[in-house]
């Protein structure tokens, strides 16, 4: 029954807010259809027509009174008072301008910070992925329990049986992903490639702009197919109809398009062609893949999760303490931010409090200066709510002013957020944008911050005193008001040393991880990775021909010092390990297995600790030689004697494949600053014959300076080489290493840079403080002064009311770090969270910052000149 | 908000509801029935009547309609609506009640 009325009401209250005119018409003309109904009645009975008229105007009791109580009935004079209050809000703040820039600047930094991380937290966490119905994708996966990770899949054998037995998905899809070089009419391109099976995109229920995905049944040419995206359709193909049914070459493989993905489709991760996997059960090979889902209608997730768990469970081998998990998709794609991204909107929100709590501080400070005012309106018979809503009125003004300016602020933060984030660690980031949710939260917030400090002062200044109000020279009651921004203080302190504790922590985290050896110091070192198509370089002769060939080539380029290769890319995601032997200690070791050309370890500042470097020499016609890490050296002979021993890679070696030990190199940190070095055990390129470990090279590149200006040229280099190749990655190796710390640094300096905020709003609360402070006891001051204090006694005072506020403030804060910090634990780097040095650094950073907020003001009062300080009275 | 100082808090809801129940009216007729069906015991100030019907309007127990009346003026008829019909049989029920408890207390004084 509510239901109907509301229309009613909200119908009515809407036309009283847009149509003013329209209802007070209506008003009239109903009066005055019953003057004249009443004149008719009158007339009737004989009077005179003027009678008739006064008569009724009479009995009505006055048009005007009737007409506002009609308006008080109908709610009007909310809405009437409303905005009257907001009128007489925007007049008063335009009046006191200091107050309001001071106001409106706080509230700006607060709101904008939040909404700029609103708006990042929206894009990559909140918003939808670009799939119809895509709540009901999922991400299958099963691994050994005790990994942290992305949710990552299963098993090319387990999907078998697990499609087989399945009950809970519409469809499901297994992938893995790998790049390619696309031959385009335009040029050579390096695409990522997604190997998907049949059903891939009808989980995703993305149908082809032209042609068509893959059916039942293509497996059976499962290498001659291939959908394009539809980016690079557009971008390399001129958007060419007549595209489907015609050859394109990927690594040299010549495929037939069967269809083009519409555009934006770029999934998983930046796939711009797709073709097929097929899995066949093989028992000598197992290989990872993604599993994705729809879930069947009326089948929830966790229902999935529990069938899914049992399956696993049903599995003949290992499996003991394995986890299974039936994930939302979007996990696949964000688990890596979830947390920094939570952390940093905690954090935000935070420095927002401290804004609110600096603008309620200024308003508790104007409150004491309108105190008259208020008593006054009072006094005039405005009741308390009423003077309470037109307080909350004013600060929601402000509020709203703030959010304004917040958003503008936000606008120009994103970017330049984005901008510091280390690049592609971020997913998502395309959808990052402004959009209706994010003003819907800048507004929601806006408003929750306008009553969050706009209430407690409202409260207070609108509380009833003895009718001592309007009397002039109250210093009394300025003391009340006084405690309640004490209160506030603490509180600033306390969460602006949380975050200061946080940032500390996140700071230490990143020193140490810079200081952390991670093995090599390449300088001005540019690689280029290059993928040689199976299909064409098919005899590993071929392949070190055209090696050498590149090598010779960009070792001539201008103002280049060095050139040299190695089979995979350092400090890359891609490894090359294996097992090997040791002539002189039985057993089976394990190691990474690069193969390096000559000057491998000079250009990439891999110290050498013993013995040499290859040379040219070291090819297949002499003796095989290799040169290991000093972990592998210490394996080899504890004694320290490696050197002239004998390794082999693989565990059962031939007599011919003993490699002599000519060198002992520094461990390398090939996993980044986080992991352990890795064990390694170079070869010498020229003297491995194994394809595999020769199709993926990577060319480094030294220049005596800066080697981004380098990358066209050696681009061009290969190019000329072979025209059908672009090069898999090409970057500065500086910008490798800089990148194993990147995010870390993205951490420290964003919670950082939330700490200075919070602390300089902080600093400025604790200021303004004192300084009301002391321009409220100046009589006090002034008495104090010609009893004979001295001026240090008077700065003491106020220093020691600063020292007493900041050791509360501290002691709350410390306790509230020690509770939060733990939430940054995952992102810490070999640091605890409630390290004692970071909380004292933290607490003292505080308490200086404090001091030096309060010199100011209480310097100020010791220049209080006694004679004027008593006149003032 | 200004309330009808001649009839009992409330009551006058109650009438105009009732009136409206049997049919739709503008405010003038309104009053006119109140007076012709209370026998004239009942007398609303004119002005009262008009606080009353916007109250009642705002509420959504009532709603109104305009329309042109014979002599070319504007006229706002009231009418009932479906939640005003319950309220209105909530009320009485009320009101019954509350009558017949005061009635049995007059008669308690009178013995």
């Amino acid at each position: 029954m509510g239901i109907e009325r509301w229309v009613y009401a909200v119908r009515l209250r809407l036309r009283a807010l847009v149509n003013r005119d329209g209802v007070e018409q209506d008003l009239d003309d109903e009066l005055q259809d019953y003057v004249a109904h009443a004149i008719e009645d009158h007339l009737a009975r004989g009077l005179a027509p003027a009678e008739a008229r006064r008569r009724a105007l009479i009995a009505l009791g006055g048009l005007e009174r009737r007409k506002e109580e009609c308006r008080d009935a109908r709610g009007l004079r909310l809405v009437d008072e409303l905005r009257q209050d907001a009128r007489y809000a925007v007049r008063t703040l335009a009046h006191a301008r200091g107050f309001t820039i001071g106001a409106v600047l706080t509230l700006a930094l607060g709101i904008g910070a939040s909404v700029a991380v609103f708006t990042i937290v929206n894009g990559v966490l909140l918003r939808p992925l670009p799939f119809p119905d895509p709540d009901r994708l999922v991400v299958v996966w099963s691994r050994p329990s005790g990994l942290i990770g992305p949710p990552l899949g299963m098993w090319d054998r387990d999907y078998l049986t697990f499609r087989a037995s399945d009950r809970s998905f519409e469809h499901a899809a297994a992938f893995s992903s790998y790049d390619a070089n696309l031959l385009s009419p335009s040029e050579p391109l390096h695409v990522s490639v997604a190997r998907v099976t049949t059903e891939f995109f009808d989980t995703l229920r993305i149908s082809p702009a032209i042609g068509r995905g893959f059916l039942p049944g293509d497996e059976r040419q499962a290498d001659s197919l291939v959908v394009l995206g539809g980016d690079v359709w557009r971008r390399s193909f001129a958007s060419d109809p007549a595209i489907v049914g015609r050859t394109v070459r990927l690594d040299g493989v010549a495929r037939t398009v069967v269809g083009v993905m519409p555009d934006g489709l770029a999934f998983p991760r930046a796939a711009q062609a797709w073709t097929l996997q097929t899995i066949r059960y093989d028992e000598g090979r197992i290989m990872g893949m993604t599993v994705i889902g729809r879930l069947k209608p009326g089948v929830t997730r966790e229902q999935a999760e529990a069938d899914f768990e049992a399956f696993v469970r049903r599995q003949p081998d290992r499996r003991e303490g394995w986890q299974a998990g039936v994930s939302p998709l979007v996990d696949l794609l964000v688990f890596d931010v979830r947390r920094p991204l939570q952390i940093f909107a905690g954090a935000v929100m935070l420095v927002l409090l401290i804004a609110c709590a600096n603008v309620a501080n200024l308003l508790l400070a104007r409150a004491s200066g309108r105190r008259r005012e208020i008593a006054l309106r009072a006094a005039l018979g405005a009741s308390r709510p009423r003077l309470v809503r037109q307080l909350l009125t004013e600060s929601t003004v402000l509020a709203l002013a703030g959010g304004i300016a917040g958003v503008v602020l936000a606008l120009w933060a994103v970017p330049a957020l984005l901008a510091i984030a280390p690049a592609g660690r971020i997913p998502r980031t395309e959808l990052v944008r402004v959009d209706a949710r994010v003003l819907a939260f800048a507004v929601g917030v806006s408003l929750m911050t306008g009553v969050l400090f706009g209430l407690a002062p409202a409260i207070r200044m609108t509380r009833r005193r003895r009718a001592e109000s309007l009397a002039p020279g109250l210093r009394r009651a300025a003391r009340e008001p006084e405690r309640a921004r004490a209160v506030l203080v603490v509180a600033e302190i306390a969460i602006a040393l949380v975050l200061l504790t946080g940032a500390g922590l996140l700071l230490q985290s990143f020193l140490r991880m810079r200081s952390v050896d991670l093995g090599l110091r390449p300088r001005n070192v540019l690689a280029m990775s290059v993928e040689l198509p199976d299909a064409s370089y098919t005899k590993a002769e071929q392949v070190r021909a055209f090696h050498r060939a590149l090598l010779t080539r960009l070792g001539g380029l201008p103002s280049v010092t060095g050139a040299t290769l190695v089979n995979w890319l350092p400090m890359g995601t891609m490894t090359l390990s294996g097992d090997y032997a040791i002539q002189s200690r039985p057993g089976e070791f394990y190691a990474d297995k690069p193969a390096v050309s000559q000057g491998y370890f000079r250009q990439m500042g891999i110290r050498v600790l013993e013995g040499r470097d290859f040379t040219d020499q070291d090819d297949a016609s002499h003796p095989g030689v290799a040169i290991v890490s000093r972990s592998v050296a210490n394996v080899i002979d504890p004694a320290g004697h490696a050197l002239g021993k004998r390794v082999a890679m693989g565990i059962r070696p031939g007599p011919d494949d003993w490699l002599t030990i000519i060198g002992i190199v520094e461990d390398v940190r090939q996993n980044g600053p986080l992991r352990p070095p890795r064990p390694a055990l170079y070869q010498s390129y020229a003297q491995v014959s194994t394809p595999l470990l020769l199709t993926h090279v990577t060319f480094l590149v030294s220049a005596a300076a800066d080697t981004r200006a380098l990358a066209p040229s050696v681009r061009s280099a290969l190019r000329s080489l072979d025209g059908t190749l672009a090069p898999v990655a090409l970057v500065a190796m500086d910008d490798v290493v800089a990148d194993t710390r990147a995010t870390s640094r993205f951490h420290a300096r964003l919670l950082g840079g939330f700490a200075v905020l919070a602390l300089l709003l902080a600093v400025v609360g604790i200021y303004s403080v004192l300084a009301y402070s002391v321009a409220q006891r100046t009589h006090e001051i002034g008495v104090r002064m010609a009893l004979g204090a001295e001026r240090r006694a008077v700065v003491a005072m106020f220093l020691r009311r600063t020292l007493i506020l900041s050791a509360a403030g501290i002691a709350v804060g410390v306790g509230a770090a020690v509770l939060t910090t733990r939430l940054l634990a995952t992102l810490l780097f070999a640091i605890t969270p409630t390290d004692p040095w970071t909380f004292v650094t933290g607490a003292l950073a505080m308490l200086a910052s404090a001091l030096a907020a309060a010199w100011i003001p209480a310097h100020r009062a010791t220049r209080v000149d006694p004679l004027i300080a008593l006149r003032s009275e | 908000m200004s309330k009808p100082s001649d009839l009992v808090q409330g009551t006058l809801d109650l009438l105009i509801l009732k009136i409206l129940a049997l049919e739709p009216l503008h405010a003038w007729a309104i009053g006119q029935r109140l007076k012709q069906v209370s026998k004239e015991v009942l007398q609303v100030s004119d002005g009262s009547l008009y606080p009353a019907l916007h109250k009642l309007e705002h509420e959504g127990w009532i709603t109104a309609e305009w329309k042109q009346s014979d002599n070319n003026r504007r006229a706002k008829y009231y009418r009932l609506t479906a939640p005003g019909r319950r309220h209105l049989e909530r009320e009485a029920a009320n009101w019954n009640r509350l009558a017949a408890a005061i009635s049995s207390v007059v008669k308690l004084k009178e013995a």
